[in-house]
């Protein structure tokens, strides 16, 4: 009895995968649950794990690439499938080849066009790049820097597959056995993530890719406008800092400024709804709920906005854990599709580098990000009943993108106006009396 | 197993149908008691007789007309338009009638008959007698097309397309019906919409029909002697339905895609499959998709004008080997 | 086999045979029917509730109910695009009718097919056809399908004046001729090949009875607008088909009181040409037929009030009916069910 396994439904926005690799083989045995392959979408990276157990019979759709949600992408059987219809003895008949037919396309999509990219024909320096050595240049991590140097040696206009073959063979073999005057630490093609070097293509991996797209699109159609407003961390610091040895006892993670600004920004929320909305054909669609993401970066490979359901009903701890939750599943890449989506504001946290004030792109659909950057000690002037005095206080910028569509500055000014007075003003030691 | 010419094979085909189900009826100019001007249809007149096997007069509409009714109402019949050219004089039953009827009835009723006609050229019959004209069925919804090109396809084949609930336009070759072929005894059934890989290669992917697939293979075997380059040789048999996958496999491990083609240039068969090819397979191409084809002119009598228009062996050899070592 | 040529049976058409009151209010009731379904068509056509084209039957009602009344269950019709008359003589519903013709799921064919293509195989109405003449080889088709199984059905296909000069019309008479074909092929000569008076294009009078004789058949000219002759003339073609004795081609001389489609206001009829037409209506005469034969004028009113009835309900069915799902779009290309062209 075959199966066929197909591209599963990986979250509602989610219309393909790429098969990044295969557990097994084809002729492996598999048993139901067992992890059968990994897949890459524009969101995430996840295991598909087998729902029956067999043997891999076929496996249609390779490493690298692209299949359509729905999509066979192989097959489990038990026994060979019996042919067609057609009676008489196995003697004198002769048997009609079974089709296996794949899932049936859109009427409007006959022909399954290719969603990867893997570059343009026109490489550097005029050589011509074939569609499939481009390909193969970027599954194997090659770089067409080295190629194209190769090519130009040789006179050659035009890199092709057995160019790219050549290169493969080079790689696997000892460096250097191939008489090319390039550079020895480059002979040993690095792979693309660290030691790319100047000169060098480096392929977007599909996350990066959807997310490079989804970036531009919001750029082009939102007209952004940015915001920014000087807060004291003084008091806020003061609390942490008396009760984050408890903290990291009692929960095992830091306590950091992030909560914080999460919390009070939930709180601003409340008086400033429309910044917690969707913007749909000239309508302005409040959410009820506040659905925060916080954005990860994800070691300079990608970024993440996992999401915090319903921060909004969470104290300051009940979010610190939910955020430290999502982070550590988006740092350990666990997150799932639910995870990152659904998200109605969301929270750009700049600060490790030290930077002054960052101008993010909005998340769309959202109509507004906000974004912190440096805490750090700045001399400020502190007004007291006795009066303006110079101090050492720790000043921080909070900024918002927002959709100008939305709303105006001046609803947007007032919405950081108030969040600066939650986080000064607000008695957050009372949210952290068990830490004490 | 015994030796079959072509046109032998067209009568084992319809007999064993017919043999096999009393509905299968035949009709056709010619085709009874003269076993049909191409003698493919020797003997079955005799078998059957004169009430399953009809000759009738010169009338295409009503050939065709008549074959859709019976069909539409429970028989299951092959009719013969003697030269594929003649389709044209009855294209309304291909293009407007059967085609349609069970889309705009929604069902109700369906034409399950077969249309064997004899195609394409090579035999000095002069420009109305000698094209190829698949291209033209391939492209009505509705209607199913294939185009054997040895004896052993043409019975099952003949098989599959009788046994087809669609109508479908079987397309035999009028410069194939001498060749000879090694087929099976007893009972055979292929399956439409399933091409065959002749030859197995990993340079380049050729695809032809009918009578090319022979010159292909000729050229396939010079290509690998004389210039070192190893095609993989594909005989598509059916355009509609349209075996992609076995197509796309193929180049997904050759990376070079070529057509050869009897029908003039525009809008022949490999044109469509050369554009899905383009699309869906586009990253495994190293090199341009090329068409083989005969030029787009009217087919000349002349034996020695005529050879040169429909690709030959060495037009194809010459073709691919110069777009491979460009 | 005999050609057919010469010795065909003359086609006997009773005249003093007693109809019956039962079948004559029967073949009222369904001229009735079908004026008033045509006249809702073209209100709705007005409406914009029917799109596209429509070509109506009104005033050529008599031939429908004449060969509905006369035919029996598998027996098989194969009509033109102006097959309205004849798909509601079968016995197809209202609705799915007007339903067709509005494009919405009721519809006979769920919109797929529309006005031209009314079929209803349960209703022994194997297609309507746009094509001129094209059905006339099908219908052939399906004769010799009955007369190779054995099986006793006639087929019969109606057809314009127009049809008589397209090839198909002569491929299939000869061919019906020749076989001996069970079909009946009924001209309803309306005077008019869509826009042009159709002796102004065909090369005899009467474009079907004068060329019988070419197939070697009977001349058979009638009125076409009394449908109790017509009903006789085509119980004898029918027993004649039935015994084996052929084909037969009958004209039935009508005329139409509306424009050849919905696009048309006929304003190249003659002056005077629709006002005496208009004294030979069907319904006219089968009225004074009635009474003829004793029903009160209370039998005849309620028929038609019943009818009105009856289209009435039938438009409000179809007016509530929603349009064909979008799935229809790709369904029955192939016997599949689908329209998968490729693997």
């Amino acid at each position: 009895m075959t199966s066929t396994v197909i591209m599963p439904q990986l979250g509602e926005t989610v219309a393909e995968g790429k098969i990044l690799k295969w557990f097994k083989s084809i002729g492996d045995e598999i048993k139901e649950g067992e992890d059968l392959f990994e897949v890459e979408t524009d969101k995430v990276t996840l295991e598909v794990q087998s729902i029956v157990s067999g043997r891999l019979d076929e496996i249609r759709i390779a490493e690298g690439i692209v299949a359509k949600v729905g999509d066979v992408v192989a097959i489990v059987g038990g026994e060979a499938v019996a042919s067609n219809a057609v009676p008489a003895d196995a003697a004198s008949t002769t048997k009609a080849p079974v089709i296996a037919t794949a899932p049936p396309r859109s009427p409007f999509e006959e022909v399954a066009t290719p969603l990867d990219r893997f570059g343009s024909v026109r490489g550097p320096e005029g050589v011509r790049v074939t569609p499939l050595a481009r390909r193969l240049i970027a599954q194997n991590g090659l770089q067409l820097g080295q190629l194209v140097a190769v090519a130009k040696l040789r006179g050659r206009e035009k890199i092709r597959e057995k160019d790219v073959r050549a290169a493969l063979e080079t790689r696997l073999a000892a460096p250097a056995s191939e008489p090319v005057a390039v550079s020895p630490t480059a002979a040993a093609a690095a792979p693309l993530e660290s030691a790319a070097l100047p000169g060098d293509v480096v392929a977007l991996s599909a996350v990066r890719s959807r997310t490079a797209d989804r970036l531009a699109e919001a750029w082009r159609t939102i007209p952004h406008v940015f915001q920014a407003i000087e807060v004291d961390f003084t008091a806020i610091d003061g609390v942490r800092q008396t009760r984050k040895e408890a903290f990291r006892t009692s929960q095992g993670f830091a306590l950091t400024f992030l909560p914080f600004i999460a919390r009070a920004t939930c709180l601003a929320i409340q008086a400033f709804p429309q910044i917690n909305a969707r913007f749909s054909n000239n309508a302005l669609i409040l959410s009820r709920d506040v659905n925060l993401g916080i954005a990860v970066d994800l070691s300079h490979k990608g970024l993440v906005v996992p999401v915090v359901r319903n921060a909004g009903d969470l104290t300051l701890v009940g979010l610190a854990k939910a955020m430290n939750r999502q982070i550590e599943k988006a740092r350990s890449g666990t997150l799932t599709l639910d995870d990152l989506s659904g998200g109605t504001y969301s929270i750009s946290n700049n600060g490790t580098f030290g930077t002054a004030f960052t101008a993010p792109i909005i998340n769309a659909p959202q109509v507004a990000i906000l974004s912190t950057d440096a805490i750090k000690l700045k001399p400020a002037v502190v007004s007291t009943a006795q009066g303006d005095f110079m101090a050492v206080r720790m000043i921080g910028m909070v900024g918002q993108s927002f959709d100008h569509r939305a709303f105006d500055g001046a609803y947007s000014a007032a919405f950081l106006s108030t969040l600066k007075r939650i986080l000064e003003q607000r008695d957050w030691a009372d949210e952290l009396a068990d830490y004490a | 197993m015994a030796e079959l010419t072509y046109r032998d094979a067209v009568a084992r085909g319809i007999a064993q149908e017919m043999e096999r189900d009393n509905r299968v009826v035949f009709l056709g100019e010619d085709i009874a008691k003269a076993g049909g001007v191409f003698k493919a249809t020797v003997g079955l007149y005799e078998k059957f007789g004169p009430l399953r096997v009809r000759d009738t007069p010169i009338s295409e509409q009503a050939i065709l007309g008549a074959a859709m009714g019976a069909a539409m109402t429970g028989l299951r019949p092959i009719a013969e338009i003697m030269f594929a050219d003649f389709l044209a004089v009855c294209f309304d039953y291909v293009a407007n009638e059967m085609s349609k009827m069970r889309y705009m009835t929604n069902g109700q009723l369906g034409c399950p008959l077969v249309i064997r006609t004899g195609n394409g050229g090579g035999v000095r019959f002069g420009a109305q007698h000698s094209q190829s004209i698949e291209n033209w069925t391939m492209m009505i919804p509705g209607i199913k097309v294939v185009a054997p090109s040895s004896p052993v396809d043409v019975v099952g084949l003949m098989a599959a397309a009788v046994r087809d609930q669609d109508p479908v336009i079987f397309h035999e070759h009028k410069a194939l019906y001498a060749m000879k072929g090694e087929v099976p005894d007893g009972e055979i059934v292929d399956t439409l919409g399933t091409a065959k890989i002749l030859r197995a290669g990993s340079d380049c992917t050729i695809v032809a029909l009918a009578l090319m697939v022979s010159r292909a293979l000729e050229a396939a075997d010079r290509l690998q002697r004389e210039h070192g380059i190893d095609a993989e040789v594909i005989d598509v048999r059916s355009l509609v339905p349209l075996d992609t996958r076995t197509i796309l496999g193929s180049v997904a491990k050759t990376g070079r895609f070529f057509t050869v083609e009897e029908n003039p240039r525009l809008c022949g068969w490999g044109a469509e499959i050369a554009s899905i090819v383009a699309d869906e397979a586009f990253w495994d191409l190293d090199g341009p998709v090329v068409r083989i084809t005969t030029p787009h002119i009217p087919l000349p009598a002349a034996d020695h004008l005529e050879d040169l228009a429909l690709p030959s062996a060495a037009r194809i050899v010459d073709r691919i080997r110069r777009v491979m070592n460009g | 086999m005999a050609s057919g040529q010469g010795a065909a049976a003359r086609l006997d058409v009773p005249r003093n045979d007693d109809i019956g009151i039962e079948q004559r209010l029967y073949l009222f009731r369904l001229q009735v029917e079908i004026r008033d379904c045509e006249k809702r068509a073209y209100d709705l056509f007005l409406q914009n509730l029917i799109k596209g084209t429509s070509h109506l039957s009104l005033g050529q009602e008599a031939i429908a109910a004449g060969f509905g009344v006369a035919m029996r269950k598998g027996d098989k019709s194969f009509c033109t695009y102006r097959g309205h008359a004849h798909t509601l003589a079968r016995g197809a519903p209202m609705e799915g009718m007007l339903g067709e013709l509005m494009l919405r799921d009721i519809g006979l064919m769920r919109g797929k097919g529309g006005s031209m293509h009314l079929t209803s195989v349960e209703h022994d109405v194997l297609g309507s056809y746009a094509i001129i003449g094209a059905h006339l080889p099908i219908a052939c088709g399906s004769a010799w399908r009955a007369q190779y199984l054995g099986e006793k059905d006639v087929s019969v296909c109606f057809f314009g004046d127009g049809t008589t000069n397209i090839g198909a019309f002569h491929e299939a008479l000869n061919f019906a001729a020749i076989w001996k074909l069970p079909v009946i092929f009924v001209c309803e000569n309306n005077l008019y090949m869509e826009y042009t008076p159709i002796g102004d294009v065909t090369a005899v009078k009467h474009p079907a009875a004068d060329r019988a004789a070419s197939y070697g058949l009977e001349r058979i000219l009638i009125d076409g607008n009394d449908a109790d002759v017509v009903l006789r003339t085509a119980q004898a073609a029918l027993a004649k088909a039935r015994e084996g004795g052929g084909p037969s081609l009958i004209e039935c001389l009508t005329y139409r009181h509306s424009g050849h489609s919905r696009a048309d206001p006929g304003k190249y009829r003659p002056p005077g040409e629709l006002e005496e037409w208009m004294k030979r209506d069907p319904l006219l005469i089968y009225r004074q037929r009635l009474r003829e034969f004793g029903v009160s004028d209370e039998t005849i009113e309620a028929i038609e009030a019943e009818s009105r009835r009856k289209v009435d309900v039938a438009t409000a069915a179809c007016k509530a009916s929603p349009s064909a799902p979008v799935e229809l779009l790709t369904t029955d290309v192939y016997a599949d069910g689908g329209w998968a062209w490729r693997n």
